[in-house]
């Protein structure tokens, strides 16, 4: 295996290198500390979940006030089980987008005052990459170029690493992301939130070919995503069975779409595939955790030999740990952020 | 006793260095930029200036609201994250009582407005005669509800905060004479007024029963999606 420049680094560090992970980008509050890009010392999750549900989705000013609760007993926490202080670390780093603008400058202007503090330098994450960088903690033997899938409830990427940090967009949403409408037939379908573990609890008994959505491939060649009219086919259908007082099976209907939105991700995954050569692929984000896209993008990399990998669920939530393995590497490529460092809600990759 | 203050609960980003109730070092952006790009450059710049190190700092306060919601959370996470590292106190001071000390001395009323959006302003109003008294708390209030309010009072009231500027004609057209405007520089939040507040608490304040480490932030309203709820639910 030909090991690039940053692995290079890692491999000749003679001194620890200890990243605090910070990250706050929507309803999560999380803390994680990692040695030398391997062994996750701590892990803590504040989820702000059950506050939200009874709205239907996140409230930005609620979680931002529920970070702002939670950050600095998370952290602590993360320190505390690590055995670490301030002192021991090398570096913190946070996430600074994208996300709520509201949740995002609690992490930035925390993290930020604890290294400042410490007399240690700032890495500023973007939390996308941070998704993909996910996959690196339960595997080291990672080999490039990496295909990475990222769908999560803001965003849907397909996206090639070359590299550690090196990576090139290859497709993404024009639309809703994939989660957004795992989300929004959840929430129509009155099944809760959020709603990917829903759709897919639902759609266990249900038959995925009861109804026909539309699987949007967009024009030829192109690795963009759209699922807004497969969304918006799956509210007709139900509002149309509503209006004529028909019948109709919630969990088809959940399995039907579930099968839809697979679909298009493993179609999408297999073109990009035909169009560069990747000795890895990796899922990445929330919809990573979903179980029916996992087994079909399985057979399907099976069949052309590339090894395929996706994070153990509690590392497809949005999460400290894979912050501070993206952290990592931008320590090793010393990109250190300045104390002007601001949230960019917005960021892209 | 060394000390830091911050206050990012309006547009003004004011910091100051204190020791021993005497004012040390002031810090005051009222510029374009956000908190989170002016806080920590202008804490370095100004610890540089004052010769200090933060590890003799002995106390933080940091200003916790009322004021811009976004503004008190970047301030308390600030404040909580160098006091977790330098493992000293934190001590919350709120924006209103922070602001009375531009009327200190003064024979009238001071009262404080701070712009709170949606047509309100939060405000107090204290007295200076020998000590401060809180004569009316903190509350989120109409312009047409407070002048109505002070209107009925047989006294004078010299107006402080940063709605000020916005309210300064409505002020003296209702109140006439009544209301007295200082000079801007007396009247938006100073890292100076936070220096004496900070200190003040930290007189009084049982050190021994609080090593406080977190700060609660002073929101006053609820968050809008939640006074929706209740909405819901009374009519339900």
């Amino acid at each position: 295996m030909q090991r690039s420049q940053l692995e290079e680094k890692a491999l000749n560090q003679k001194n620890q290198i200890s990243i605090l992970g910070v990250e706050t980008s929507c309803d999560e509050t999380s803390a994680a500390v990692l040695i030398d890009g391997r062994e996750l010392k701590s892990h803590i999750i504040s989820s702000q979940i059950e506050i939200h549900q009874k709205y239907g989705g996140v409230v930005p000013e609620i979680a931002s006030r529920e970070h702002c609760l939670q950050i600095g007993k998370v952290i602590d926490q993360a320190l505390e089980e690590a055995g670490l202080g301030f002192k021991d670390l090398s570096a913190i780093a946070v996430t600074y987008g994208p996300g709520l603008v509201g949740s995002l400058l609690v992490g930035v202007a925390g993290a930020k005052a604890m290294a400042y503090a410490a007399g240690i330098p700032l890495i500023a994450v973007n939390h996308l990459e941070g998704h993909v960088y996910a996959n690196f903690l339960e595997h080291n033997d990672i080999e490039f170029p990496l295909l990475a899938l990222l769908a999560s409830g803001g965003h849907t990427n397909l996206i090639l690493f070359k590299n550690h940090l090196d990576y090139e967009v290859l497709g993404r949403t024009r639309d809703d992301a994939a989660g957004e409408a795992f989300d929004k037939v959840a929430r129509t379908l009155g099944l809760g939130y959020p709603g990917g573990p829903y759709i897919q609890k639902a759609a266990v008994t249900g038959n995925p070919q009861a109804y026909d959505f539309p699987r949007a491939m967009l024009e030829p060649g192109s690795l963009d995503f759209s699922f807004s009219g497969l969304k918006s086919s799956v509210l007709n259908t139900l509002n149309t069975a509503c209006m004529k007082e028909e019948k109709f099976n919630m969990n088809d209907l959940a399995a039907s779409f579930q099968m839809a939105v697979v679909d298009i991700l493993v179609r999408k995954s297999l073109k990009a595939l035909d169009q560069v050569s990747a000795k890895t692929f990796a899922l990445a984000g929330g919809v990573a955790a979903n179980s029916i896209l996992k087994e079909s993008l399985s057979l399907a990399l099976e069949e052309r030999k590339i090894r395929f990998l996706y994070p153990s669920p509690v590392f497809c939530t949005d999460n400290g740990a894979m912050v501070a393995m993206a952290g990592y590497y931008h320590f090793l490529a010393e990109n250190k952020a300045s104390w002007k460092l601001n949230a960019v809600p917005g960021l892209t990759l | 006793m060394k000390y830091l203050t911050i206050d990012t609960t309006t547009k003004i980003t004011a910091l100051s260095l204190g020791e021993e109730g005497k004012l040390v070092g002031e810090g005051f952006l009222h510029t374009g930029k956000t908190h989170s790009e002016r806080l920590i450059p202008m804490l370095e710049q100004l610890m540089i200036a004052a010769d200090w190190q933060l590890k003799d700092l002995g106390f933080i306060g940091v200003v916790n609201g009322p004021g811009s919601f976004t503004g008190i959370r970047i301030g308390i996470a600030t404040a909580q994250g160098l006091s977790q590292v330098l493992k000293i106190p934190v001590i919350g001071i709120g924006s209103l009582d922070t602001l009375s000390w531009a009327g200190c001395g003064r024979k009238e009323d001071t009262v404080v407005i701070l712009d709170a959006r949606k047509n309100e302003w939060y405000s107090a109003r204290y007295s200076w005669n020998d000590n401060r008294e809180c004569l009316e708390p903190p509350r989120a209030v109409s312009p047409q509800y407070l002048t109505t309010e002070l209107d009925k009072l047989e006294r004078e009231f010299v107006f402080v905060g940063d709605a000020v500027p916005k309210a300064k004609e409505y002020l003296e057209k209702t109140l006439g004479r009544k209301a007295i405007i200082p000079l801007e520089y007396q009247y938006l939040p100073r890292g100076a007024y936070a220096a004496c507040e900070a200190w003040e608490k930290w007189l009084t304040k049982d050190i021994n029963t609080d090593n406080s480490k977190t700060v609660e932030p002073c929101y006053i309203r609820l968050s809008e999606a939640e006074v929706n709820l209740k909405k819901k639910n009374m009519e339900n």
